[in-house]
Protein backbone atom coordinates (compact mmCIF):
# COMPACT_ATOMS: atom_id res chain seq x y z
CA UNK A 1 0.00 0.00 0.00
CA UNK A 2 2.76 2.40 0.90
CA UNK A 3 4.69 1.82 -2.30
CA UNK A 4 1.51 2.47 -4.26
CA UNK A 5 1.16 5.79 -2.52
CA UNK A 6 4.75 6.64 -3.36
CA UNK A 7 4.18 5.90 -7.04
CA UNK A 8 1.05 8.01 -6.97
CA UNK A 9 2.87 10.88 -5.33
CA UNK A 10 5.73 10.48 -7.77
CA UNK A 11 3.46 10.76 -10.79
CA UNK A 12 1.76 13.81 -9.32
CA UNK A 13 5.13 15.52 -8.83
CA UNK A 14 6.25 14.51 -12.32
CA UNK A 15 3.04 15.82 -13.87
CA UNK A 16 3.29 19.12 -12.06
CA UNK A 17 6.91 19.45 -13.20
CA UNK A 18 5.93 18.87 -16.82
CA UNK A 19 3.09 21.30 -16.39
CA UNK A 20 5.48 23.83 -14.92
CA UNK A 21 7.88 23.42 -17.80
CA UNK A 22 5.26 24.02 -20.46
CA UNK A 23 3.23 26.76 -18.81
CA UNK A 24 5.50 28.59 -16.47
CA UNK A 25 8.86 28.56 -18.24
CA UNK A 26 7.51 30.32 -21.40
CA UNK A 27 6.32 33.04 -19.09
CA UNK A 28 9.84 33.99 -18.20
CA UNK A 29 11.35 33.55 -21.61
CA UNK A 30 12.39 36.73 -23.33
CA UNK A 31 10.88 37.38 -26.73
CA UNK A 32 14.28 38.44 -28.05
CA UNK A 33 15.59 35.02 -28.89
CA UNK A 34 18.90 34.24 -30.44
CA UNK A 35 18.11 33.48 -34.05
CA UNK A 36 21.57 32.57 -35.19
CA UNK A 37 21.07 28.83 -34.89
CA UNK A 38 17.51 28.71 -36.15
CA UNK A 39 16.91 27.55 -39.69
CA UNK A 40 15.12 29.90 -42.03
CA UNK A 41 11.95 28.77 -43.77
CA UNK A 42 12.50 30.86 -46.86
CA UNK A 43 15.38 32.63 -48.54
CA UNK A 44 14.81 35.60 -50.82
CA UNK A 45 16.54 38.65 -52.20
CA UNK A 46 15.52 42.09 -50.93
CA UNK A 47 14.27 43.00 -54.42
CA UNK A 48 12.02 39.99 -54.62
CA UNK A 49 10.38 40.43 -51.22
CA UNK A 50 9.83 44.17 -51.71
CA UNK A 51 8.31 43.57 -55.16
CA UNK A 52 6.05 40.87 -53.79
CA UNK A 53 4.82 43.20 -51.05
CA UNK A 54 4.23 46.17 -53.36
CA UNK A 55 2.20 44.02 -55.75
CA UNK A 56 0.05 42.20 -53.23
CA UNK A 57 0.45 42.83 -49.52
CA UNK A 58 -2.15 40.35 -48.29
CA UNK A 59 -0.81 37.47 -50.32
CA UNK A 60 2.76 38.24 -49.26
CA UNK A 61 1.72 38.39 -45.63
CA UNK A 62 0.43 34.84 -45.89
CA UNK A 63 3.69 33.79 -47.50
CA UNK A 64 6.19 35.66 -45.30
CA UNK A 65 4.68 37.18 -42.15
CA UNK A 66 5.48 35.52 -38.86
CA UNK A 67 8.15 33.31 -40.43
CA UNK A 68 11.89 33.20 -40.07
CA UNK A 69 13.29 34.28 -43.41
CA UNK A 70 16.66 35.05 -44.93
CA UNK A 71 17.01 38.17 -47.04
CA UNK A 72 20.00 38.97 -49.21
CA UNK A 73 20.61 42.57 -50.19
CA UNK A 74 22.85 45.61 -50.20
CA UNK A 75 23.22 47.84 -47.16
CA UNK A 76 21.68 51.26 -47.71
CA UNK A 77 21.92 52.68 -44.22
CA UNK A 78 22.97 51.72 -40.72
CA UNK A 79 21.34 53.60 -37.86
CA UNK A 80 21.49 53.50 -34.08
CA UNK A 81 18.32 55.50 -33.44
CA UNK A 82 16.54 54.86 -30.10
CA UNK A 83 19.42 52.59 -29.02
CA UNK A 84 18.46 50.00 -31.62
CA UNK A 85 20.85 48.62 -34.19
CA UNK A 86 19.08 48.91 -37.49
CA UNK A 87 20.14 48.07 -41.01
CA UNK A 88 18.15 49.22 -44.03
CA UNK A 89 18.61 47.11 -47.15
CA UNK A 90 18.20 48.55 -50.63
CA UNK A 91 15.78 47.36 -53.23
CA UNK A 92 15.50 48.22 -56.91
CA UNK A 93 12.61 50.55 -56.16
CA UNK A 94 13.96 53.76 -54.63
CA UNK A 95 11.31 54.32 -52.00
CA UNK A 96 10.96 50.85 -50.55
CA UNK A 97 13.44 48.73 -48.68
CA UNK A 98 13.88 46.24 -45.88
CA UNK A 99 14.28 47.43 -42.28
CA UNK A 100 16.19 44.93 -40.15
CA UNK A 101 16.17 45.33 -36.40
CA UNK A 102 19.36 43.57 -35.35
CA UNK A 103 19.68 41.47 -32.20
CA UNK A 104 22.08 43.10 -29.69
CA UNK A 105 24.35 40.03 -29.77
CA UNK A 106 25.34 40.92 -33.35
CA UNK A 107 27.02 44.16 -32.31
CA UNK A 108 30.48 43.06 -33.39
CA UNK A 109 29.30 42.30 -36.89
CA UNK A 110 27.37 45.52 -37.32
CA UNK A 111 30.57 47.49 -36.74
CA UNK A 112 32.22 45.76 -39.71
CA UNK A 113 29.44 46.73 -42.11
CA UNK A 114 29.88 49.31 -44.82
CA UNK A 115 27.34 50.94 -47.08
CA UNK A 116 26.56 49.03 -50.27
CA UNK A 117 28.04 45.85 -48.86
CA UNK A 118 26.19 42.71 -49.80
CA UNK A 119 24.92 40.84 -46.74
CA UNK A 120 22.37 38.27 -45.74
CA UNK A 121 20.13 38.78 -42.72
CA UNK A 122 17.99 36.25 -40.96
CA UNK A 123 15.00 37.39 -38.95
CA UNK A 124 11.27 37.20 -38.34
CA UNK A 125 9.26 38.95 -41.01
CA UNK A 126 6.54 41.05 -39.36
CA UNK A 127 4.98 42.68 -42.40
CA UNK A 128 5.12 45.74 -44.58
CA UNK A 129 4.53 49.46 -44.14
CA UNK A 130 6.72 51.37 -46.54
CA UNK A 131 9.44 48.86 -45.98
CA UNK A 132 9.43 45.19 -45.16
CA UNK A 133 10.11 44.81 -41.44
CA UNK A 134 12.38 42.08 -40.07
CA UNK A 135 12.92 41.76 -36.33
CA UNK A 136 15.50 39.95 -34.25
CA UNK A 137 17.97 39.74 -37.12
CA UNK A 138 21.29 38.01 -37.27
CA UNK A 139 23.83 39.00 -39.90
CA UNK A 140 25.75 36.85 -42.35
CA UNK A 141 28.59 38.94 -43.73
CA UNK A 142 29.50 36.62 -46.57
CA UNK A 143 26.44 35.44 -48.45
CA UNK A 144 27.49 32.63 -50.75
CA UNK A 145 25.49 32.72 -53.91
CA UNK B 1 0.94 76.25 -80.99
CA UNK B 2 -2.59 76.23 -79.62
CA UNK B 3 -2.69 72.49 -79.97
CA UNK B 4 0.46 72.13 -77.95
CA UNK B 5 -0.72 74.21 -75.01
CA UNK B 6 -2.89 71.54 -73.35
CA UNK B 7 0.02 69.18 -73.64
CA UNK B 8 2.22 71.60 -71.73
CA UNK B 9 -0.37 71.95 -69.03
CA UNK B 10 -0.64 68.22 -68.77
CA UNK B 11 3.11 67.90 -68.43
CA UNK B 12 3.31 70.55 -65.73
CA UNK B 13 0.48 69.08 -63.75
CA UNK B 14 2.49 65.90 -63.31
CA UNK B 15 5.68 67.62 -62.31
CA UNK B 16 5.32 68.76 -58.75
CA UNK B 17 8.38 70.90 -58.21
CA UNK B 18 8.60 71.48 -54.52
CA UNK B 19 6.57 68.59 -53.21
CA UNK B 20 9.53 67.11 -51.39
CA UNK B 21 10.28 70.09 -49.23
CA UNK B 22 6.99 69.93 -47.41
CA UNK B 23 7.07 66.29 -46.59
CA UNK B 24 9.10 64.63 -43.90
CA UNK B 25 9.37 60.95 -43.13
CA UNK B 26 10.21 58.85 -40.09
CA UNK B 27 10.71 55.18 -40.80
CA UNK B 28 11.93 54.27 -37.36
CA UNK B 29 9.52 56.03 -35.10
CA UNK B 30 9.15 54.70 -31.60
CA UNK B 31 5.82 53.89 -30.01
CA UNK B 32 5.52 52.15 -26.66
CA UNK B 33 2.62 51.32 -24.43
CA UNK B 34 2.30 50.51 -20.74
CA UNK B 35 -0.27 48.77 -18.64
CA UNK B 36 0.24 49.14 -14.91
CA UNK B 37 -1.70 47.02 -12.46
CA UNK B 38 -0.86 45.84 -8.98
CA UNK B 39 -0.39 42.30 -10.32
CA UNK B 40 1.67 42.87 -13.41
CA UNK B 41 3.30 45.59 -15.46
CA UNK B 42 3.19 45.11 -19.18
CA UNK B 43 5.32 47.13 -21.51
CA UNK B 44 5.89 46.86 -25.25
CA UNK B 45 7.91 48.83 -27.76
CA UNK B 46 7.71 49.22 -31.50
CA UNK B 47 10.76 50.79 -33.10
CA UNK B 48 9.67 50.55 -36.72
CA UNK B 49 6.74 52.92 -36.88
CA UNK B 50 6.26 54.78 -40.13
CA UNK B 51 5.13 58.38 -40.16
CA UNK B 52 4.83 61.14 -42.72
CA UNK B 53 4.60 64.77 -41.72
CA UNK B 54 3.36 67.39 -44.16
CA UNK B 55 4.33 70.81 -42.83
CA UNK B 56 2.37 72.70 -45.49
CA UNK B 57 -0.94 70.96 -44.87
CA UNK B 58 -0.13 70.54 -41.14
CA UNK B 59 -0.93 66.88 -41.52
CA UNK B 60 0.55 63.85 -39.84
CA UNK B 61 0.02 60.21 -40.77
CA UNK B 62 1.24 57.24 -38.75
CA UNK B 63 1.14 53.54 -39.45
CA UNK B 64 2.52 50.64 -37.44
CA UNK B 65 2.53 46.88 -37.45
CA UNK B 66 1.02 45.32 -34.34
CA UNK B 67 3.34 42.33 -34.67
CA UNK B 68 6.36 44.58 -34.43
CA UNK B 69 5.69 45.33 -30.77
CA UNK B 70 8.37 43.70 -28.66
CA UNK B 71 7.41 42.47 -25.19
CA UNK B 72 9.56 41.30 -22.31
CA UNK B 73 7.93 37.89 -22.36
CA UNK B 74 6.89 35.60 -25.18
CA UNK B 75 3.52 34.84 -23.67
CA UNK B 76 2.55 38.51 -23.56
CA UNK B 77 3.38 38.82 -27.24
CA UNK B 78 1.27 35.78 -28.00
CA UNK B 79 -1.75 36.96 -26.01
CA UNK B 80 -1.50 40.44 -27.43
CA UNK B 81 -1.39 39.35 -31.06
CA UNK B 82 -3.64 36.33 -30.97
CA UNK B 83 -6.32 37.12 -28.41
CA UNK B 84 -6.53 40.86 -27.92
CA UNK B 85 -5.45 42.74 -31.03
CA UNK B 86 -6.05 39.85 -33.46
CA UNK B 87 -3.11 40.83 -35.64
CA UNK B 88 -4.00 38.43 -38.42
CA UNK B 89 -7.24 40.30 -39.01
CA UNK B 90 -6.03 43.77 -38.08
CA UNK B 91 -2.28 43.84 -38.70
CA UNK B 92 -1.91 47.62 -38.47
CA UNK B 93 -2.79 50.55 -36.28
CA UNK B 94 -3.14 53.89 -38.03
CA UNK B 95 -3.44 57.52 -37.15
CA UNK B 96 -4.23 60.48 -39.37
CA UNK B 97 -4.43 63.91 -37.85
CA UNK B 98 -4.06 67.65 -38.14
CA UNK B 99 -1.70 69.71 -36.06
CA UNK B 100 -3.79 72.61 -34.80
CA UNK B 101 -2.14 76.07 -35.06
CA UNK B 102 1.13 74.54 -36.24
CA UNK B 103 3.71 77.31 -36.63
CA UNK B 104 6.21 76.26 -39.28
CA UNK B 105 8.20 79.49 -39.16
CA UNK B 106 9.46 79.23 -35.59
CA UNK B 107 12.56 77.32 -34.59
CA UNK B 108 11.50 77.04 -30.98
CA UNK B 109 9.97 74.10 -29.20
CA UNK B 110 6.20 74.21 -29.48
CA UNK B 111 3.44 72.28 -27.76
CA UNK B 112 0.44 71.65 -29.97
CA UNK B 113 -2.69 69.56 -30.10
CA UNK B 114 -2.99 67.01 -32.87
CA UNK B 115 -6.60 66.16 -33.61
CA UNK B 116 -7.23 63.07 -35.63
CA UNK B 117 -8.49 59.58 -36.06
CA UNK B 118 -6.85 56.61 -34.39
CA UNK B 119 -7.59 53.13 -35.71
CA UNK B 120 -6.76 50.09 -33.58
CA UNK B 121 -8.32 46.65 -33.85
CA UNK B 122 -10.42 47.86 -36.80
CA UNK B 123 -12.13 50.55 -34.73
CA UNK B 124 -11.68 54.25 -35.37
CA UNK B 125 -11.85 56.88 -32.64
CA UNK B 126 -11.48 60.64 -32.70
CA UNK B 127 -8.68 61.69 -30.41
CA UNK B 128 -6.76 64.79 -29.32
CA UNK B 129 -3.10 64.32 -28.52
CA UNK B 130 -0.84 66.88 -26.89
CA UNK B 131 2.54 66.86 -28.59
CA UNK B 132 5.87 68.55 -28.39
CA UNK B 133 7.39 69.58 -31.71
CA UNK B 134 11.09 70.36 -31.90
CA UNK B 135 13.28 71.34 -34.81
CA UNK B 136 16.90 70.24 -34.83
CA UNK B 137 18.96 70.93 -37.98
CA UNK B 138 15.81 71.45 -40.04
CA UNK B 139 14.54 68.03 -39.00
CA UNK B 140 11.40 67.69 -36.96
CA UNK B 141 11.05 65.69 -33.77
CA UNK B 142 7.50 65.01 -32.63
CA UNK B 143 6.90 63.37 -29.25
CA UNK B 144 4.27 63.01 -26.59
CA UNK B 145 2.05 60.66 -24.67
CA UNK B 146 -1.64 59.95 -24.26
CA UNK B 147 -4.02 57.38 -22.86
CA UNK B 148 -6.60 55.10 -24.41
CA UNK B 149 -9.32 52.96 -22.89
CA UNK B 150 -9.13 49.25 -23.69
CA UNK B 151 -12.91 49.00 -24.03
CA UNK B 152 -13.05 51.81 -26.61
CA UNK B 153 -11.43 49.51 -29.15
CA UNK B 154 -13.58 46.49 -28.36
CA UNK B 155 -10.66 44.46 -27.12
CA UNK B 156 -12.00 41.52 -25.20
CA UNK B 157 -10.07 40.39 -22.15
CA UNK B 158 -11.16 37.19 -20.41
CA UNK B 159 -12.42 37.78 -16.82
CA UNK B 160 -9.56 35.71 -15.33
CA UNK B 161 -6.97 38.05 -16.81
CA UNK B 162 -8.86 41.30 -16.39
CA UNK B 163 -7.01 42.09 -13.17
CA UNK B 164 -3.67 41.74 -14.97
CA UNK B 165 -4.43 44.31 -17.63
CA UNK B 166 -5.12 47.96 -16.93
CA UNK B 167 -8.33 49.61 -18.08
CA UNK B 168 -6.41 52.55 -19.45
CA UNK B 169 -3.25 52.04 -21.44
CA UNK B 170 -0.70 54.82 -21.64
CA UNK B 171 1.04 55.29 -24.95
CA UNK B 172 4.27 57.15 -25.61
CA UNK B 173 5.65 58.11 -28.98
CA UNK B 174 8.66 59.77 -30.54
CA UNK B 175 9.25 60.41 -34.22
CA UNK B 176 12.42 61.78 -35.71
CA UNK B 177 11.79 63.01 -39.23
CA UNK B 178 14.01 63.36 -42.24
CA UNK B 179 13.20 65.15 -45.51
CA UNK B 180 11.26 62.83 -47.75
CA UNK B 181 13.25 61.90 -50.86
CA UNK B 182 11.20 60.20 -53.51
Amino acid sequence: MKSKNKIFLGTIILLSLINGYYFIVPYFKSSEKNMENETAELSVSSNKIVNAYTINEEKSNILYAGKIIEVTGFVKEITFLNNRNTIILNSNTQTFGVICDVNPNQKGKIKQLKENQKIRVKGICEGFLKDVILLNCSIDLTPNE
Amino acid sequence: MNKLLPLFFLLFSFVDFDNNQHQFIARQGQVSFFSYTSLENIEAKNNQVLSILDIEKHEIAISMLMRAFVFKKDLMYEHFNESYIESDMYPKANFIGNIIDFDTSTKEVQTKIIRGKLTIHGITKEIDIKTTIKIIDKNYIVSGDFEVLVKDFEIKIPPILSSNIAKTISIKFRFQYKPYEQ
